[in-house]
């Protein structure tokens, strides 16, 4: 029984990518899958602020990675239209140029079709997903539950093991920046969605490499 | 429609050949097709015997080495650093790589995929050119491929908007004074100069009823064969102009022309429809014609420094020819121009030298002053190939005389050298270390002596025999009687007739250095270290090749070709089924030579060391593949002059 629909706060119709998205997360990755025919869609977002409920996604950025390689073809980066309120945020990020905005819809659209079947990836994954989820709730979409994977997470796995003490991680060391350095990584375009999109692609393979070393082979050895 | 990623990867391939040549639109289009991938140290990127992958390779960041196992052992071919491609070879003969690629250190590596590289290849005409002359690494050269690698890196290496002073090189059609002012055989002087007048000319062509050039008269034959002479305006102009012209075909690269002329010292050049003077006129061009097109002509310096009496002008009018040297090698003109003019520049101050030396001299040795004598120049100055003002080998002969004179002879002849000398190091050249010059009393001798010199040398050829040999072997009549110096060439070709085993080992000699296959590899290697070492162009690239040409073209028993880029050309013609390698050499040879002389100049030295990280990606890649005909060409020598089994 549908309370809501007995209520009468049925939601408007899903629109057909939102449900084709929810279908393909029925097929799920095999925890067997080598690494290196996993695939990610890695991304990033710049937002005016940090909290979730109040700020918003100024632009999206993203670059899938197939089989070990980053591809340019693939890469994503979508401005959105800020509201008026944030032009002071916006300063902040110095993004004051005049973009071609897109719609939230194409963001979302373009996400969830770039998503099928893959890992996410970001540096703090979690905040970004969020502020996806903020955007798209209007367009109906509820949960992104593709597995995630935050590449904070697995700079730290690799230096301390898969159980570590979250507290005694000294995290300023795996910023984006630090690692970025430490993994020899140029810091071009950085604060820009695409460009930390792709700063974070680069910092994947190279920490792919050094998982595999360390043993982890498969998709269930990295997320399972 | 390019977002920061694109243009990120836009921004790194620009920077580098064949990208370079691609218009934004292309690459832009390139830059968002291709992928990236990170490889360990250590890693394969593919193996010798797979097939082709579906892309090629840019190094990003890192470097990745060329491998190839030889019994057993791995070696390491090639390196590929930053913005280096490789791995084309496979894809454009769609074969199996014939290389392993393995990372010699962590890198991010481009792969560009085959379906846009053939949309390159199809639209760009410079970049199909950059691969089809084996510009990327892990290509051997093919074998034709010298010539047209050079002519590749003349086309890529030259931009084409660069033309605001170009002189020479933008220059390739001729540009002839056109209509000529004219007036037929027959016609009064008067009405001549009337028309010069008319038409503000210094000189007008005389020609029959054909249209063929007969004569020429200029304000200078007004002067001296007819006002000073009294005769009447009425004179036909027959009776007073020059002649007869010397005529050229407008087919001639201008380059041609103008070496013709500063060579000749013409002042005029007329070009009619077949080249020779029996064919109608078309045009004419006048050193005057060069002199405004040439902010700084070789015609005018040679003729400024064949008048010249003062040793301080003569140094600074040398000076000036260094400024049109740069000038010439960074705009490719020919190297055989080039050195042409440069020793036509250097001749003529050795024999403005002579000439005031013999002033001062004569009247101080009157028993001996028409003595016959012949300035030699030796080694890379005796071979017309002196760019640079770098160490001076040279030598003096003169003819022999009877006993009682030859003291007197001896020191009138040493003091002429000495004098010339002189001159030659204030015009900045540098003494040679070994004192290998005609004011070293032992290389200013009469003929006989000479004679017994070579001899010698060509009948104990010990190292030091050798050694001499290589600069000696080369000599070229510079100034006096050439004669004399036929006189000893022809000594040194009997002679050698004589003593076949010579050039064995003359050829042994000519293999001391071998060929610097593995620089850049070496170089590589060595980058990160205290020991980024310089590389010796002339002992380990140039020596090779001039030593080589020396013997092979000593074995034909050819006289008076001195250039070894012009004794490669004369051994190709000589040995049609080895020509393709000989014109590569020859080639290679003027790469060489260029390289050195630009290096020479941008650091005020001899040019000898090169900086390997100085030079460009594209002059990297021209170097080392001039290096491969070297190998060849080494080869040759083994085989024809039975090496391996010659004593050691």
């Amino acid at each position: 029984m549908d309370l809501r629909a007995l209520f009468g706060f049925a939601s408007l119709p899903k629109p057909d990518f939102i449900s084709a998205y929810e279908k393909s997360l029925e097929r799920k990755i095999p925890k067997r899958k080598p690494l290196s025919e996993v695939a990610f869609l890695v991304l990033d977002t710049e937002t005016t602020g940090l909290d979730v409920k109040k700020d918003h996604v100024l632009s999206y950025g993203s670059i899938q990675v197939l089989h070990n390689r980053i591809r340019i073809s693939s890469s994503k980066e979508f401005y959105l239209k800020p509201k008026k309120r944030n032009r002071e945020a916006i300063k902040v990020h110095g993004l004051v140029q005049v973009r071609p905005y897109v719609s939230r819809e194409r963001v979302i659209r373009t996400f969830l079709e770039d998503t099928r079947h893959k890992v996410l990836v970001g540096h703090h994954i979690g905040f970004d997903l969020a502020m996806l989820e903020r955007i798209g709730k209007s367009l109906g979409l509820r949960k992104i539950k593709n597995p995630a994977l935050d590449t904070y997470d697995l700079a730290v796995r690799l230096d301390r093991g898969r159980y570590y003490d979250p507290h005694t991680v000294p995290s300023k060391e795996y910023s984006l920046d630090h690692l970025c350095e430490r993994y020899a990584i140029s810091l071009d375009d950085r604060h820009t969605a695409a460009g930390d999109a792709f700063l974070t692609a680069q910092l994947l393979v190279k920490l792919l490499k050094v998982a595999e070393a360390k043993g982890i082979k498969t998709y269930g050895d990295l997320l399972g | 429609m390019a977002n920061v990623i694109v243009n990120r990867i836009i921004d790194f391939l620009k920077k580098y050949p064949p990208f370079s040549f691609l218009s934004s639109e292309l690459l832009g289009q390139v830059a968002a097709e291709v992928d990236l991938l990170y490889f360990e140290k250590e890693e394969f990127l593919f193996q010798k015997g797979e097939p082709a992958k579906s892309y090629f390779f840019v190094v990003k960041e890192g470097a990745i080495k060329l491998t190839d196992k030889a019994a057993g052992v791995e070696e390491t071919v090639e390196f590929c650093d930053e913005g280096d491609v490789f791995g084309v070879l496979a894809l454009l003969v769609k074969r199996p790589y014939i290389l392993n690629a393995r990372a010699n250190e962590p890198s991010l590596i481009i792969a560009v995929p085959v379906g846009i590289f053939e949309k390159i290849l199809n639209e760009n005409s410079q970049v199909s050119l950059y691969f089809a002359s084996g510009f990327a690494s892990g290509q051997v050269v093919v074998r034709s491929g010298l010539s047209q690698t050079q002519q590749v890196r003349d086309l890529l290496g030259r931009k084409p908007d660069e033309n605001g002073l170009m002189l020479l090189s933008g220059q390739r059609t001729l540009q002839y004074s056109h209509p000529v002012v004219q007036c037929p055989v027959g016609t009064s002087v008067f009405k001549a100069v009337t028309q010069m007048s008319k038409a503000s000319v210094g000189s007008i062509m005389v020609v029959d009823e054909n249209q063929h050039p007969k004569g020429i008269i200029t304000d200078k034959d007004l002067r001296n064969r007819l006002i000073a002479k009294g005769l009447s305006y009425d004179t036909p102009v027959e009776a007073i102009m020059s002649q007869p012209v010397v005529t050229a075909s407008k087919e001639l690269e201008f380059s041609d022309v103008y070496l013709n002329m500063v060579k000749h010292r013409l002042h005029h050049l007329v070009f009619t429809e077949d080249g020779s003077p029996d064919s109608p006129l078309l045009g004419i061009i006048s050193d005057h014609d060069i002199l405004l097109s040439q902010g700084n002509s070789p015609a005018v310096l040679i003729k400024a420094l064949q008048e010249s009496e003062d040793i301080h002008e003569m140094a600074k009018l040398r000076n000036q020819a260094e400024g049109m040297l740069k000038y010439y090698l960074e705009n490719e003109l020919s190297i055989d121009f080039i050195a042409g003019i440069l020793t036509e520049i250097n001749d003529t101050i050795i024999r403005s030298a002579i000439r005031l030396a013999l002033t001062k001299l004569q009247p101080s040795f009157p028993e001996v002053q028409e003595l016959d004598f012949c300035f030699l120049g030796l080694g890379s100055e005796g071979r017309g190939e002196q760019l640079l003002r770098t160490d001076l080998d040279n030598a003096l002969v003169y003819q022999d005389v009877p006993e009682h004179l030859q003291e007197k002879a001896q020191s009138f002849m040493h003091l002429l050298s000495r004098d010339v000398l002189d001159v030659l190091f204030a015009c900045g050249f540098h003494s040679c270390p070994a004192e290998m010059m005609a004011n070293n009393p032992q290389w200013c001798q009469p003929l006989s002596q000479w004679k017994r010199y070579f001899s010698q040398w060509i009948r104990e050829p010990n190292p030091r025999s050798l050694m001499m040999g290589t600069i000696f072997f080369d000599f070229r009549a510079v100034a006096g009687k050439h004669s004399l110096a036929d006189a000893l060439t022809q000594h040194v070709y009997e002679e050698i007739r004589q003593e076949k085993v010579f050039l064995n080992f003359f050829a042994k000699n000519a293999l001391l250095n071998p060929p610097p296959l593995g620089f850049f590899r070496n170089f590589m290697v060595e980058k990160s270290g205290e020991h980024a070492e310089k590389f010796d162009i002339k002992l380990r690239a140039m020596m090779p090749l001039a030593d080589a040409a020396r013997v092979l073209i000593l074995s034909h028993q050819v006289v008076g070709i001195n250039n070894t880029f012009k004794r490669y050309e004369k051994l190709a013609e000589l040995e049609p089924n080895q020509a393709s390698l000989f014109k590569d050499a020859g080639k290679a040879y003027e790469i060489f030579m260029r390289i050195r002389a630009l290096e020479g100049l941008a650091n005020e030295s001899s040019g000898r060391f090169i900086q390997p990280d100085s030079l460009g990606k594209l002059q990297r890649q021209l170097l080392k593949n001039a290096f491969f005909p070297i190998d060849e060409i080494q080869k040759i020598l083994k085989v024809r002059f039975q090496l391996d089994y010659f004593g050691n």
